[in-house]
């Protein structure tokens, strides 16, 4: 069948959109998907009878989901089929900036996650640096300048505070790696659990 | 007959969507496994042989993820109608993912059954 010239300027529109949303994907296989939806238009349309009207199209294209929505899927699709082959926090990570640069929900989950990953990383880090500085590394309780406490992460570079306690002495080295390695373990399953339900709620048509 | 509770009755709509939701991926492997599929036939075949109404824009991701997880593998062909179609097909390990999703289906929904009989019963 041949399709109007309106309708496919309407049909390489939503497309273009879509492909400048594919972060993530790689030049083929963005042309792959971008050429699927192409045929799957296309057939659409043919099933619906000989003229491919705007109408047609937009609600051809409707029941895709915006092109802003539809790359939320396939990203967030991505990440899931990516952490079941490395759960990698770099990884992880690689894949919400892509899904934070797309939708709100993404955002939000980066942050969390980057502030999970961040705390992780601290405490096993201040864990592994204790044994080189063993009078300054830990967790201390210190008072600022108003005397108010504050905890405080020492990596045990620099001076010993004037002012202030180490909380957890030798226990940092195992409470920071078991610590460390359980945020980093819960703040992974947290953003897989949340690309999940995103693409669940996102798994029916509207009704 | 007593008028239902609108809440009620949404939360019963809401448990069945989300029953649907959970098989998605298990349907998809069960549609492919005579033989190879394009997207809007697996769409079809969704429809026709199961109440799994999806929305479109779900089924094409849901197959790249498949994809990139080795469970299906993919090729164009020409078709009559004048452009290329991408056909589906299961690999060998979503042959296996499909016979053990179907497996643990088997099992679960037999006990349900079981769990169930009175209240079918007695309706």
């Amino acid at each position: 069948m041949t399709i109007p010239d309106h309708s496919k300027q309407k049909i390489e529109a939503y497309l273009t959109k879509l492909r400048a949303q594919l972060r993530g994907f790689n030049d083929q296989q963005v042309a792959e998907i971008v050429a699927e939806l192409r045929s799957h238009v296309t057939d659409k349309l043919a099933i619906s009878g000989d003229a491919a009207t705007p109408a047609q199209v937009d609600a051809i294209l409707v029941a895709l989901g915006t092109p802003e929505e539809l790359a939320n899927q396939y990203i967030t699709d991505n990440l899931l089929a990516r952490a079941e082959v490395s759960r990698s926090p770099l990884r992880i990570l690689d894949s919400l900036f892509r899904w934070a640069s797309l939708s709100v929900a993404g955002f939000f989950v980066l942050i969390s996650s980057v502030l999970g990953y961040f705390f992780g990383a601290v405490f096993i880090l201040v864990a592994i640096l204790k044994p080189f500085h063993p009078q300054t590394a830990g967790l201390w309780l210190l008072h600022d300048s108003t005397g108010d406490p504050e905890f405080s992460f020492r990596m045990g570079f620099g001076s010993m505070p004037a002012d202030g306690r180490d909380l957890l002495g030798w226990w940092i080295v195992p409470l920071g790696i078991l610590a460390g390695c359980a945020l980093v373990t819960l703040t992974t399953r947290s953003a897989l659990w949340c690309a999940r339900q995103y693409r669940k709620s996102r798994a029916l048509p509207p009704t | 007959m007593k008028p239902r509770d609108p809440a009620e009755q949404e939360a019963a709509d809401k448990w069945e969507v989300q029953l649907r939701k959970g098989c998605l991926e298990l349907a998809i492997l069960a549609a492919l496994w005579e033989g190879k599929l394009y997207g809007l036939e697996i769409l079809r075949r969704l429809e026709s042989d199961s109440d799994l109404i999806v929305s479109e824009g779900t089924v094409y991701p849901l197959l790249s993820r498949l994809k990139s997880l080795g469970l299906v593998r993919s090729e164009w062909v020409e078709s009559d109608a004048g452009h290329p179609r991408k056909y589906y097909a299961l690999t060998s390990a979503g042959k296996q993912r499909g016979r053990e999703m179907a497996g643990m289906w088997a099992r679960f929904s037999s006990s349900m059954d079981k769990l169930l009989a009175p209240l079918v019963r007695g309706k």
